[in-house]
């Protein structure tokens, strides 16, 4: 719960910083535009290049940008694996046979048990995952001793493993292109940013301050819940709710353990909020002076061309590729 | 001139539980008074009712001479900030400089003047190197000095400070009483809302709540005192006091003194 980065500003001074909010929101929903055109993994992999420079220039570190993949780590493996294992077209690659012996599921089940409890313990938890399965995967492939119970096939086929690629990396790059705005835009910016971009939705009779302002009150209540979700977690724990392991049906528990008195303390929250507010002379719908402007620079000309032009790019290649 | 005319006003949340009775208090202009009571006495309906977020189920109110009623409750909340119990329930904003330009901007101030009333109240009450934290990054004190700083800035003519102190830690709660202090230099109308002594010994004068009635009014000094009206409402009264009053009691031993001093110590 401590590290959760989604949304967390990391204060900085490179250009990205520089840039007006608007321009980043605008130009983060043209690039994701462009990522869904392309169409090879061959573009895909041309494009996440093309992030890591903007990272790159943009002095972002990607251990951050990682920190922020990690919560979508299952998504990504489900994903990945069920292409795969699924997609059964174009050539055939690979095709072994698995063996379920006596010998070799014992062997797999004491690993899996191995990976439970040795997991916590290793620093690189995702390469140690992958290592596992691998040797799972080796054991079911070459140990071939013992009394065959069953025999499974697997099958690899060459569009299996491009759309597997493909897929995982366009969620990749669609995630560090969001993550890429949060960590370089303060709340407060992000908030007047999304304001205005919203502004013509207006002419739909959509309350555009409103949205802005609920937006504006859950991002400064996220850091508060997360902490209060902590401290309930800590008081159930010392009344014996273990959170870390537990069956699905402990898990269900554990987490209306949670639920509830959140519930309970967001409604009590937000109740005494909109006093506050009101006290503060807050009327919903009327007119406020704003204490943060924008301002746009050539910079954002430049940055917004750049999404432009890579957008067209991404069109063309769609056409004409 | 009065700041705050209450003339017998009631107030019930549900049907036949009244929590306020009949209500009667006149607030002058930069007197400051404590309105003390245990807790669910109405202490709180009451400075809700003040600033308009209710309506009283019957009687008046009068704000700086003006009738309190739907058409005035907007300008009337113009002259009356409350400062409340939890500082984490009324940090509007996503920053320090947010937070306090919250108020500013709802009043439609001008962006220049709002830059300049920020420095000036975050000065004021020290909250300046902050203006750029997040909330998360601030202590209870802090926090609740921001919410002081945040009404300031409104130029309110009356300043409710409800409970605001309870949740802070000594130094927290010192303080944001040193700000009070200075509030009334300045002529501000303040009411503190509390139910221990410490606080209340600072202000003019004292209204006991009970029950959702005024069980007695009068200067601080009298009703510090006064042990039949503390003990009627479950107050606690100040240890000095009760030291006092114990050992005027006849027959005290110099072990009940010692006892007493000790229990006195333990709770300073
Ligand atoms: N929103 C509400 N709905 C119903 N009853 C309430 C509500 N708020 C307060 N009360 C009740 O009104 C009484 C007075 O509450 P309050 O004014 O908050 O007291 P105090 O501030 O003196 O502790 C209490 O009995 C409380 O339970
Ligand atoms: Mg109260």
């Amino acid at each position: 719960m401590k590290n959760i980065v989604i949304g967390r500003y990391i204060p900085g001074n490179s250009f990205l910083y520089k840039i007006d909010p608007r321009t980043k929101i605008i130009a983060l929903i043209i690039l994701m535009v462009a990522v869904f055109m392309l169409r090879s993994l061959i573009f895909m992999l041309a494009g996440l290049g093309l992030i890591m420079l903007l990272l790159a220039i943009g002095k972002i570190s990607v251990k951050r940008v990682y920190l922020g993949l990690r919560p979508l780590m299952f998504l990504l493996i489900f994903t990945f694996s069920f292409q795969i294992l699924f997609n059964t077209q174009g050539t055939q690659l690979i095709d072994v046979t698995l063996h379920y012996t006596v010998l070799t599921i014992p062997l797999i089940i004491a690993l899996f048990f191995f990976w439970m409890y040795t997991k916590k313990i290793i620093r690189f938890k995702l390469l140690y995952f992958f290592f596992i399965v691998s040797l799972i995967l080796s054991v079911l492939i070459f140990i071939d001793v013992g009394y065959t119970l069953n025999q499974g096939a697997l099958t690899i086929y060459s569009q299996g493993l491009e759309m597997a690629f493909f897929i995982m990396l366009r969620l990749i790059i669609i995630v560090t292109l969001s993550t890429i705005l949060t960590l370089t835009t303060k709340p407060t910016d992000l908030n007047l940013g999304l304001e205005s971009v919203l502004k013509p939705l207006k002419i739909f009779r959509v309350n555009t301050e409103e949205i802005a302002m609920i937006l504006a009150i859950s991002l400064r209540y996220i850091p508060t819940l997360l902490d209060e979700a902590n401290k309930i977690m800590l008081a159930q724990a010392s009344r014996g709710v273990d959170f870390s392991e537990g069956k699905l049906k402990d898990k269900v528990m554990q987490i209306v353990s949670l639920l509830v008195p959140m519930f309970i303390i967001s409604f009590k929250r937000s109740d005494e909020l909109a006093n506050a507010m009101e006290a503060r002379s807050f009327v919903p719908g009327r007119n406020r002076t704003r204490l943060q402007t924008l301002h746009w620079s050539s910079l954002d000309t430049v940055a917004l061309s750049i999404a432009f032009v890579a957008l067209f790019t991404s069109i063309a290649l769609r056409i004409f590729v | 001139m009065n700041s705050i005319e209450i003339k017998n006003v009631s107030y019930q949340y549900q049907p036949n539980k009244p929590v306020l009775q009949e209500i009667n208090l006149t607030i002058k202009k930069g007197e400051w008074v404590t309105i003390l009571g245990h807790n669910g006495s109405g202490k709180s309906t009451l400075s809700k009712l003040i600033i308009g977020l209710l309506k009283p189920k019957t009687g008046e109110i009068n704000v700086n001479g003006i009738p309190l009623t739907q058409e005035t409750v907007y300008d009337i909340r113009q002259k009356v900030g409350i400062v409340f119990q939890n500082p984490d329930n009324q940090f509007v904003g996503v920053t320090v400089r947010d937070d306090i330009a919250f108020g500013l901007e709802n009043l439609q101030i001008p962006r220049e003047e709002m830059i300049e009333r920020i420095e000036t109240y975050a000065r004021k009450v020290n909250v300046l190197e902050y203006l750029n934290k997040e909330p998360h990054a601030l202590s209870g004190g802090q926090k609740q000095r921001v919410a002081i700083a945040g009404i300031l800035a409104m130029h309110t003519d009356i300043i409710i400070f409800d409970e605001a102190t309870s949740m802070l830690d000594p130094k927290g709660r010192n303080m944001v009483l040193e700000t009070m202090k200075q509030l009334r230099h300045e002529g501000k109308t303040i009411i503190t809302i509390t139910h221990t002594m410490n606080e209340a010994l600072l202000s003019d004068r004292i209204v006991v709540l009970k029950d959702g009635r005024i069980l007695k009014e009068g200067s601080s000094q009298t009703i510090l005192k006064d042990k039949t009206t503390l003990e009627k409402s479950n107050l606690e009264m100040l240890l000095p006091l009760k030291v006092l009053y114990d050992l005027e009691q006849e027959n005290y031993t110099n072990k009940r003194i010692k006892d007493l001093l000790w229990e006195l110590s333990l709770n300073v």
